[in-house]
């Protein structure tokens, strides 16, 4: 490679989103999520709960909000296998699953740890949380820190868990 | 307010090119002028230029301009891109068509297009992510999602009875209308069985069942209608009426994914303006990104009662000779899908079919109807075109 860009981190080709506090007004969910809670905003005014989390309330407006735990167990409702053409950074088969979450929000999430088959509607999934690439920030006098991230998708779940 | 009139429309060669996106908007420009020698670059007040992907893929912005230049249009008027991802070419058509019929503006062009082929091919897999909801659903690995419109089609199926060879007949249908439009991406008929029998993509959905992945462009003008006379010896074809509506941009809080409310809202809203009924439209080109997709279309359009899109298809009432043939160019399955420049194709499309010059003609056609999708099932466009203004 003669790429002026060899070795360099291009924040525009950056699958995951920057979690920090120096980047982003959100990072509690992030922070929450490394401590296994799956959270969001929760509106101090109207409590509307809005997924994903978010600065401002999207009923009323208001940017008084706090953070509440979401559940991290739900149920499927559809199951889909990509067998081709996942993007770069995805494993073939990739499965997502229409999830409702204690009848509190449905998410269209990835499944991972499961095989084509093994998951089907009706079954139950629990959240799971993993590292992601993490992110090369530049610090003084050239230093480049690194900044840990994570990212959640969900298991199959079984009735003893 | 003023009528407002498409009066020229044309597209450059679709499929895999070997050609930048600047070279595609230029061969679109001019195919466009090639289609009415009465308008000249000269005569064009606005440009609208539509591109989704055009820095993600060509590394450019400020894309109105540099196409203004490439393509002789000197615009005193305005010359900006808009974007909204699929719906990219409708969205442009509307806000030329407001412009003219407020009086900003006499002739605007509007052009799209699409250069999504890299040198590698993981680049525009990859691209996809910024497509969705890039902090949440793009993390999920959800790009132009064939699994969103998988669980749409299992949902329809499971509540409405719907069967996988119901969509492979949408497939067929539009890949038989593709072999008469010579610059489409694929000019092969296939059979039921073929489409049956392909590989799996994401179940439901089988190879087939998917658009591909497109380079092209498309242009069209709009004129005032006092203007359109002088600019066309061919029969004026009117803008009658238009709907926008967006609900849902991404995956969480939205849990039946087969009523799609943003196409009745955007649908009902384009039926009044143009003082028509569904009944009344004569021909029609629908986002067919899946197959799965033109069913729900024909529902939320009104071509037939909500669930009963499999038997419409099913039945020929969307084929040549039936009560409203649907994507008669070949649609996004055939034609192909570069985001920004399928609306555009489809305006094109519904001119000529209402000129009376389509390269298959639906006889006698009068009133005709384009719906652009974009995004997660979210924003949907309906633009109804008309020789008559009443």
């Amino acid at each position: 490679m003669n790429s002026v860009l060899e070795g360099k981190y291009a924040v525009t080709m950056d699958m995951y989103p920057l979690q920090s506090k120096d980047f982003n007004r959100i990072y509690p969910f992030y922070d929450n999520l490394k401590q296994g809670r799956l959270t969001t905003t929760r509106c101090l005014r109207c409590a509307k709960v809005a997924f994903p989390p978010r600065v401002v309330c999207p009923d009323c407006l208001s940017d008084t909000l706090e953070w509440v735990d979401l559940p991290t167990r739900g149920k499927v409702l559809v199951v889909t296998e990509e067998e081709v053409g996942v993007p770069l950074g995805f494993e073939t088969p990739l499965i997502h699953a229409l999830i409702d979450l204690d009848g509190s929000l449905t998410l269209f999430a990835r499944v991972i740890n499961c095989k084509m088959g093994d998951l089907q509607e009706g079954d139950q999934v629990k959240l799971v949380i993993f590292s992601v690439d993490p992110l090369p920030v530049e610090g003084k006098k050239g230093a480049v820190i690194l900044q840990e991230r994570v990212f959640f998708a969900f298991e199959k779940a079984y009735p003893q868990e | 307010m003023r009528n407002v009139c498409i009066i020229a429309g044309g597209q450059s060669q679709w499929g895999v090119r070997n050609a930048t996106q600047r070279d595609m908007f230029q061969e679109a420009g001019k195919a466009c002028f090639d289609d009415n020698p009465a308008v000249t670059n000269k005569d064009i007040d606005g440009l609208i230029v539509g591109s989704a992907y055009t820095e993600r893929c060509s590394f450019q912005t400020h894309l109105a301009p540099l196409v203004a230049e490439y393509l002789g249009i000197k615009p005193k008027n305005i010359c900006a891109r808009v974007e909204l991802l699929c719906a990219t070419g409708s969205s442009g058509i509307i806000l030329a068509y407001a412009m003219i019929k407020s009086g900003e503006a006499d002739v605007v062009m509007v052009v799209g297009g699409e250069k999504l082929y890299t040198p590698q091919k993981w680049e525009i897999g990859y691209s996809e992510l910024a497509s969705v909801d890039h902090d949440w659903d793009g993390a999920m690995g959800l790009g132009l999602p064939p699994s969103v419109f998988a669980a749409v089609a299992i949902q329809h199926m499971k509540l409405y009875g719907t069967t996988e060879e119901q969509m492979a007949l949408v497939s067929v249908k539009n890949r038989r209308n593709g072999m008469n439009n010579v610059k489409g991406q694929f000019r092969e008929e296939i059979t039921l069985a073929t489409a049956m029998e392909a590989r799996a993509i994401v179940r439901p959905l089988k190879l087939y069942d998917c658009c591909p992945v497109t380079d092209g462009a498309a242009a069209v003008i709009l004129a005032v209608e006092e203007k359109a006379r002088y600019m066309t010896d061919k029969p004026l074809v009117y803008i009658r009426g238009t709907g926008q509506a967006t609900l849902h941009n991404m995956s969480a809080n939205f849990s039946n994914w087969t009523t799609w409310e943003s196409l009745q809202i955007a649908a009902q809203q384009a039926y009044r303006k143009a003082r028509i009924k569904p009944q009344d439209i004569d021909v029609a080109q629908t986002h067919d990104c899946f197959t799965i997709s033109e069913i729900i279309e024909y529902e939320e359009l009104g071509f037939c009662q909500k669930g009963e899109g499999g038997f419409f298809i099913q039945e020929g009432h969307s084929d040549f000779g039936g009560r409203v043939p649907v994507n008669t160019d070949g649609g996004l399955l055939s034609c192909g899908h570069p985001f920004a420049a399928t609306g555009i194709r489809q305006a094109t499309e519904i001119m000529r079919q209402l000129r009376g010059d389509a390269a298959r003609q639906v006889e006698g056609a009068r009133i005709g109807l384009t719906h652009n999708l974009s995004g997660f099932i979210a924003a949907h466009t309906v633009v109804i075109y008309g020789r008559d203004l009443e």
